[in-house]
């Protein structure tokens, strides 16, 4: 399974020579499984840049959506595929009791907010509702589950052979909860990242801001630390970077957090703050034993 | 290790801040959380006891209603919402580890989802017949 940042930024896109490394672009993951088949995770603006980078040929999309705000779906008229006839799209979010998941994606992709209407686009798109259970999208079992965030919002999990990836960009599971005291079945999102290879997840404020934004839905940095430490992550990426966060405000972040991970217990190495562009791949774990031996 | 459902985990994170006596259920009926104003009342706090099903739950609290006879666990409002997935009143009397009776006025909320009832939330005031006196 390969991975790569298309877009790590939370809120609002933050293009500008003070966020030129990190990246400006909401958030967006491609993903490429073992048997080639391509997902991307959130619709933000860096799926523009993941839709430039996909051939022009037939092919199918699978989009997992975790929510509806802004910064996740505002790539979605901009994505190259979606106006290419021979692509097939598959939308995936979560249900809500208000309105069915095309319904409230055609609000934003409807006048006056887009040029275009969803019945307009020219590939095959398709919207559907994330299950309960856990279901199968080529060679990987994806599973979504709800977690604590404003509004009707998911976290994923995708198991590709022996390795997994979490993503849960936008997450505040230590509101009104101590996460290092709490029960693990307590804790919004644990399942989804019990022991997974790869976590990709908020890190939005620092512990500094935090106070101002309780109840926002997303996470301090100390609060990321210590879900991706109750839950065994082996390595974990902080995204959903606030806008008014600099490449230098990061690079200071990340010095601060890579303190605090190894005051916590945790490996230097396996903790690091997205940015664009950052790619990963998750062998099976068959493969880095191996490797490891080598 | 399941998953407690995200409309459990939030309730009882709001119950967590509350003064006043609240108890959680699942969707089965058990006794999954009370929070600190609830074990003051019962003399007894849910880290000590631990989720309790309906047997072990009536030998330690009761309740019991007003001729003083136990209600059966069935019968609670708290079960009642969760499993008719309407809202439940009533009036009834627990009895505190140190053998103190309270008289108490219960609501209890079914917590409805998208997937259907994930459980209910009581929450206990000091009954009206009781004068509004004890802890509850």
């Amino acid at each position: 399974m390969k991975v790569k940042l298309w877009g790590t930024r939370g809120s609002i896109p933050a293009p500008g020579p003070e966020t030129i490394r990190y990246g400006g672009n909401t958030s967006c993951v491609g993903v490429t499984l073992s048997d080639g088949s391509m997902l991307a995770l959130d619709a933000g603006t860096g799926i523009r840049c993941l839709g430039l980078a996909q051939p022009d040929e037939p092919t199918r999309l699978h989009i997992l959506l975790t929510h509806l705000h802004l910064d996740h779906i505002q790539g979605l008229v901009f994505f190259a595929p979606a106006f290419r006839p021979q692509t097939e799209i598959v939308i995936w979010g979560p249900a809500s009791p208000e309105a069915s998941l095309r319904d409230r994606i055609a609000r934003y992709i409807s006048a006056p907010l887009s040029p275009v209407e969803v019945r307009e686009l020219p590939c095959d798109v398709s919207f559907r509702h994330c299950p309960e259970s856990e279901w199968e999208i080529g060679s990987a079992r994806i599973r979504a589950a709800s977690v604590t965030h404003r509004g009707p919002t998911l976290g994923y999990r995708i198991d590709d052979g022996d390795s997994s990836l979490t993503y849960i960009p936008d997450h505040e599971p230590a509101l009104g909860a101590d996460l290092e005291s709490l029960e693990e079945d307590w804790i919004s999102g644990f399942a989804l990242a019990r022991d997974t290879s790869l976590l990709i997840h908020d890190g939005q404020y620092t512990d500094a801001e935090y106070p101002c934004h309780v109840g926002w839905g997303h996470s301090a940095t100390s609060h990321a630390l210590s879900f991706a430490r109750r839950t065994g992550a082996e390595r974990t990426v902080l995204f959903h970077h606030d806008p008014l966060h600099s490449d230098d405000q990061l690079d200071a972040l990340a010095v601060e957090s890579q303190r605090e991970w190894v005051e916590l217990g945790g490996d230097p190495g396996t903790l690091e703050l997205g940015a664009e562009r950052d790619e990963f791949e998750l062998p099976a774990r068959a493969a880095k034993a191996a490797a490891a031996t080598v | 290790m399941t998953q407690r459902p995200l409309e459990l985990i939030l309730a009882r994170n709001l119950m967590s801040a509350l003064s006043t006596p609240a108890f959680l259920v699942d969707e089965g009926g058990l006794l999954v959380f009370y929070n600190e104003a609830a074990g003051m009342l019962l003399g007894k706090r849910f880290e000590e006891l631990g989720t309790v099903g309906a047997e072990e739950w009536g030998s330690l609290f009761g309740p019991f209603d007003e001729q003083g006879e136990p209600i059966p666990y069935d019968e609670l409002p708290l079960v009642t919402a969760v499993r008719a997935g309407r809202p439940a009143h009533g009036e009834l009397t627990v009895r505190s580890t140190d053998g103190t009776l309270h008289e108490v006025e219960v609501s209890a909320l079914p917590i409805q989802t998208p997937h259907g009832s994930q459980g209910a939330i009581a929450v206990f005031w000091p009954a009206a017949s009781s004068n509004g006196a004890g802890p509850a």
